[in-house]
């Protein structure tokens, strides 16, 4: 119980300048973050150069929870590569394998069909109406590299936003009466 | 280091970087393996080709695939993917690429198979230009580890060829 | 921060257990074998891992380096605490008054020349 009296006490006892400092010092981390998130685009060359893997249909391979390293370069699209795309009208991006390709002869553009791993169906479902092909504008990267289970973090915050308040509030919490 | 919950965030954050570390590493050595791996690929009949009702040609075939992969599990393998595909060129495209098959294998000691099927996905030409075409049938791998960066090759064979005619 | 300190007063000392704190050179030595063991768990387990080809060895090992890394340094043990510091007995300190802080005035004028 002390300790909620020592909290109650460091809340009243702030001082101005501190309270600014914290502010501030907050303010850096968070942006330094962003610095290094928009530098991984840049370096990468896809908009999103961390992302996670959200259904099981690449299992066993990837499963939910996963975490996959994109890359983008200007190299063509072949079968078998993992690649992640956005479907027009569907806001989130899926990862699926290349299996069927198809590339023009002088324009370079390239007729991409996909499918997850874990499914008996090709994507031809999952595209837009009357879409049979993706397209390169459709892709947004191939998975070179994963890290396991350490999506968790984002899936439990996305499906219970509940949870990212709570950690907001309390890393606010500590911040405000951390000592330092 | 003056109090419990210091030291224990000092503890976590240490361990984990040394985590990212070791799985870096592990994913390193993946590069030392000596890897050969091989295989073959007959057709054995084509059972069907013919011009769908909406131009574009389709065939269905035979396969006797045999490949021995099991060079290619590490450590740090998860998985292997494979999958066969026909790659041709034709007068509109210059690269087709259609996956014939595919499998999943688990473990070393499924790396090592011949199996004799038809084919899982439909063999279908944007255009009807299969009569007498040659083709090659690749195979390829792609290792999804357990960390860390996933790589993929392929062996091609040459010399396949679809008949002159439609069956 | 009006926060009531622990260490101003004498007393505790002796105790040695209490609050969870730890004397400085306690602090130091608690610094090295964390980042000492750590790393030590880390290499072991990443040659093991590979000599035997198991990954989950190499996990197991690291796991269970990381839990001993825990149980050494995290609790306040007695040995952390082998270097007390003296504090100062009341008595000498009204021996030696704390100097008055001089008038702001004489100051002002000293600046402005």
């Amino acid at each position: 119980m002390g300790w909620i009296g020592e909290t109650v006490d460091s809340i009243k006892s702030i001082k101005i300048r501190q309270l600014v400092t914290q502010v501030v010092t907050l303010g850096m981390i968070v942006t330094s973050a962003l610095i290094i998130w928009k530098a991984l685009m840049c370096v990468t060359g896809t908009e999103s150069p961390v992302v996670v893997v959200l259904s099981g249909s690449m299992e066993p391979g990837f499963k939910r929870g996963d975490i996959l390293f994109l890359h983008m370069t200007k190299e063509p699209i072949r079968a078998g590569e993992i690649v992640v795309f956005n479907v027009d009208g569907r806001d989130i991006p899926i990862v699926h394998r290349a299996i069927k390709v198809h590339e023009r002869e002088n324009t370079g553009e390239v007729d991409v069909l996909t499918k997850g791993d874990n499914n008996d169906i090709d994507d031809i479902g999952l595209y837009a109406e009357g879409q049979f092909w993706l397209h390169r504008h459709h892709i947004m990267g191939r998975a070179i590299g994963f890290l396991p289970y350490v999506g968790w973090v984002t899936i439990i915050m996305t499906e219970q936003p509940i949870i990212k308040y709570i950690l907001i509030g309390a890393l606010g919490l500590l911040v405000i009466t951390s000592k330092d | 280091m003056h109090s419990f919950g210091y030291r224990a965030n000092a503890l976590l954050t240490f361990a984990v970087t040394a985590l990212a570390f070791i799985c870096a590493i592990a994913s390193f050595s993946d590069k030392f393996s000596n890897q050969n791996p091989s295989a073959e690929i007959q057709i054995l009949n084509i059972n069907r080709f013919k011009k769908q009702s909406h131009g574009n040609d389709e065939v269905s075939l035979t396969l006797d695939i045999a490949a021995d992969l099991q060079s290619l599990f590490t450590w740090n393998t998860k998985q292997i993917f494979v999958f066969v595909a026909a790659e041709y060129e034709t007068p509109k495209n210059s690269l087709n690429q259609v996956s014939l098959w595919d499998a999943i294998i688990p473990v070393k000691e499924n790396a090592k198979f011949r199996i004799q099927i038809s084919n899982k996905y439909r063999f279908i030409d944007q255009g009807h230009n299969l009569r007498g075409k040659e083709f090659n049938l690749t195979l390829h791998w792609h290792v999804m580890p357990k960390t860390g960066k996933m790589f993929a090759d392929k062996i091609v064979m040459s010399g396949y060829s679809l008949p002159d005619a439609y069956r | 921060m009006s926060v009531k300190n622990v260490r101003s007063d004498p007393s505790s000392v002796k105790l040695g257990f209490t609050r969870f704190e730890m004397d400085w050179q306690g602090q130091k030595l608690v610094e090295q074998l964390m980042q000492i063991l750590l790393v030590i768990s880390g290499v072991v387990a990443v040659v093991v891992g590979y000599a035997t080809e198991s990954f989950r060895t190499m996990m197991l090992i690291y796991a269970g380096g990381v839990v001993l890394t825990t149980l050494i340094t995290v609790p306040n043990w007695p040995f952390y605490n082998l270097h007390h510091l003296k504090w100062l007995d009341p008595s000498e300190a009204e021996k030696h008054p704390k100097p008055q802080v001089v008038v702001a005035s004489s100051k002002k004028k000293f600046s402005k020349k």
